[in-house]
């Protein structure tokens, strides 16, 4: 081989790798994560400086607003009496966190220690309900409450918001607990333990992070669900706040400011609950980094 | 050739690992069998009719390869696991359907199985709180167990922050606290490296022999189960092979399996057959010709079967240097002609890998003195211990000098 080839050869080794480490310069990351912060923070930016207007004020076409005020805020707690639509909804997601949390702790801990005969298919049918398109089981979700007497009420969202989370959180405590060294199960059992003594003191203990992260992930989940709070709902006094936002986008026309300011109260208890428990979302979802 | 078919013989103390009458047996498994399946794959008999009497404070290890069915054996006496048929015994009282919990055992786990939310201490006295012990005594135990396995320091630790071994002391006190009358140990060094393994193999004779409880152990590492068992359990395919003291299996293996099995470098096997002449039988091989001693002769009169397909099995330390003999330690009849290959010296002696001098195929090992000054690709001539050979037939791997 020439002295020419070689130098041909190490030159365009050297230009890839130069493509790649400049992909992989800080420059460039930062300015990909930078685009990607703006387009999330953008609209959260706009519905806050919107809500700091008054309805009329937001046809002034102003980026910032002229006069803040906090009137928005007043008129949609108070005025429109939305303080009800919060409240609803924190009880409708403690509710929903605490009936799937009961429910998919034990079912997930069976689902991955105990070998029994259909235990796959009853698993996939749990997972199905799932993969269902929810909008398609809207109709007959109406109806059912209709005969039940549950249309306008809190419990006629509940049971619809554990229909939808209870499959995927069964999924996450399912694969949480098989983290989980079966050994463990059994030296308790042989150390004095019943099998539910066993699942009580050692594999739950174990598994907390995982029901954290469970609880956190169906109280947002549920938070923000629309679709099947917004067909049992007509009235503010069972209304969760993701559909009461909506009531000030009306047939002719749309409260800019109320809606900005109805937004924003729905998502700053999302925001805390994220900024103070996501410690707790990515250890549960990083399972298995419990090592033997 | 299949191992399986053949069957257990009667060892000088037990017939089928069941005892005599007036032994103090503490568990016994009586016609055990174990099959696993479901409606989708074949059933797997994991272990079958499997009887054993074990002794107060004996140790007793199950050796076999992977899949023998010793772990599930285990598991049966530690209730996780239900025999499809069969009784087990423990202290006399039929525990087949009961919990673990309910049988007087601890159990070591390959893993260690400690409990990673709880310190050391709260390890090793988990089993005694759960069973609502005072406070003082709970105490006194975990104390004393910490002692003798010299982890005292260790006791406000949790297992992420203890050594291999260190969790292996560990999770042996978790299993002394208890005083069970049963020991049941599932490979407990198999996680270990191998000096540590070596150490630990030690500290638990001596552990076994100061707690002096009846011990099953489960490995299938056969220097483990020599060095540790009064008695050797081998298993094959789910089936008993045979039972004995180590050195008597050692000695005496009731088939090729066992034979091959235990000892390492594992036992020579080269295929004979015998030729019976004026004086006595004669084995010929590919590339010797042995004359038979007359124990191993008067076996071959009482055995009925073909004479013509034999394997005869002799331990590489049965297999010495001629050249490093006197006149008198060898006969003309027990020795035979090879080609060296490997010479592996090990400071006591040296290990040759050696082959027949017309097919290189046929390899085989010695053990012989480290005089020996063969080098690799010498011809050799070696001599044959001819006391203490095997013959086995090739159709069921019995061993027809046993």
């Amino acid at each position: 081989m020439s002295n020419a080839d070689e130098g041909y050869e190490r030159l365009s080794y050297e230009t890839r790798q130069g493509f790649w480490d400049l992909l992989e310069s800080p420059k460039v990351i930062h300015f990909v994560l930078a685009i990607a912060v703006l387009t999330v923070i953008v609209p959260i930016f706009w519905e806050v400086l919107t809500s700091l207007k008054t309805n009329e004020a937001v046809y002034n076409l102003t980026y910032f607003p002229r006069n803040p005020t906090l009137s928005s805020y007043y008129e949609v707690l108070i005025g429109e009496s939305y303080w009800r639509a919060v409240v609803n909804s924190v009880i409708i997601s403690t509710a929903t966190t605490i009936a799937v949390i009961i429910l998919a702790v034990p079912a997930g801990y069976a689902f991955s220690r105990y070998r029994f005969r259909g235990d796959n298919v009853l698993f996939i049918g749990v997972l199905f309900s799932r993969l269902f398109p929810p909008i398609g089981l809207i109709v007959p979700y109406y109806q059912i409450m209709s005969w039940l007497g549950l249309l306008n009420s809190l419990p006629g969202i509940i049971i619809a918001q554990v229909y939808l989370w209870l499959p995927l959180m069964i999924y996450i405590m399912r694969n949480f607990f098989m983290s989980i060294p079966t050994d463990l199960d059994e030296s308790a059992r042989v150390d004095g333990c019943t099998q539910l003594q066993a699942f009580r003191k050692i594999a739950l203990p174990l598994a907390l992070p995982g029901v954290a992260a469970s609880a956190i992930l169906t109280f947002l989940y549920s938070w923000r669900e629309f679709l099947f709070s917004l067909i049992v709902t007509t009235d503010l006094k069972s209304m969760p706040i993701s559909v009461a936002v909506y009531q000030f986008v009306g047939d002719v026309s749309v409260q800019w400011a109320s809606l900005a300011a109805a937004s924003v109260i729905a998502i700053v208890p999302t925001i805390l609950v994220v900024v103070f428990f996501q410690r707790y979302i990515v250890s549960g979802l990083t399972a298995g980094a419990l090592k033997e | 050739m299949s191992d399986s078919e053949s069957r257990p013989v009667e060892t000088p103390d037990t017939k089928d690992g069941t005892a005599g009458a007036n032994e103090d047996i503490n568990v016994q498994i009586e016609g055990v069998t174990k099959v696993f399946g479901d409606q989708e794959s074949d059933e797997i008999v994991a272990v079958e009719d499997l009887n054993i009497d074990i002794r107060r404070g004996e140790f007793l290890v199950f050796v076999g390869p992977s899949g023998c069915g010793k772990t599930t054996s285990l598991r049966m006496v530690a209730g996780l696991e239900t025999p499809t048929e069969g009784r087990i015994r423990i202290e006399d009282e039929d525990v087949t359907g009961y919990d673990p919990r309910e049988r007087g055992i601890a159990m070591v786990f390959q893993n260690y199985a400690l409990y990673p939310h709880m310190t050391v201490a709260e390890n090793m006295s988990f089993p005694l709180r759960i069973r609502n012990y005072p406070d003082d005594e709970i105490e006194t135990r975990v104390t004393e167990a910490a002692d003798l396995l010299e982890i005292d320091d260790l006791l406000d630790r949790k297992p992420s922050q203890l050594s291999g071994g260190q969790q292996q002391r560990v999770a042996l006190g978790r299993a002394i606290v208890r005083e069970p009358s049963v020991f049941l140990m599932d490979e407990p060094l198999s996680n270990l490296d191998a000096k540590l393994r070596v150490q630990m193999r030690t500290e638990l004779n001596e552990i076994h022999q100061r707690v002096g409880k009846t011990t099953i152990y489960v490995t299938h590492d056969q220097a483990e189960a020599m060095t540790l068992g009064d008695r050797v359990v081998v298993l094959n395919d789910g089936k008993l092979q045979q039972i004995g003291p180590p050195q008597y299996l050692y000695d005496n293996p009731v088939n090729r399996f066992v034979a091959g099995f235990i000892g390492e470098p594992p036992m020579n096997f080269l295929p004979v057959s015998i030729r019976k002449e004026d004086d006595g039988y004669t084995a010929v091989g590919e590339f010797f010709e042995f004359g038979l001693p007359t124990d191993v002769e008067r076996a071959v009169d009482e055995w009925d079967g073909s004479l013509d397909s034999l394997t005869l099995g002799v331990r590489p330390e049965d297999l010495s240097d001629l050249s490093v003999l006197d006149e008198d330690e060898y006969t003309e009849n027990s020795t035979l002609d090879a080609q060296v290959k490997v010479v592996e010296p090990m400071g006591s002696d040296k290990f040759l890998t050696v082959t027949s001098k017309t097919d290189e195929d046929t390899e085989f090992s010695a053990r012989v003195a480290p005089e020996s000054s063969v080098e690799p690709g010498e011809p050799i001539s070696l001599s044959a211990t001819l006391d203490k050979i095997h013959l086995f037939d090739d159709e069921t791997g019995q061993n027809i000098t046993y």
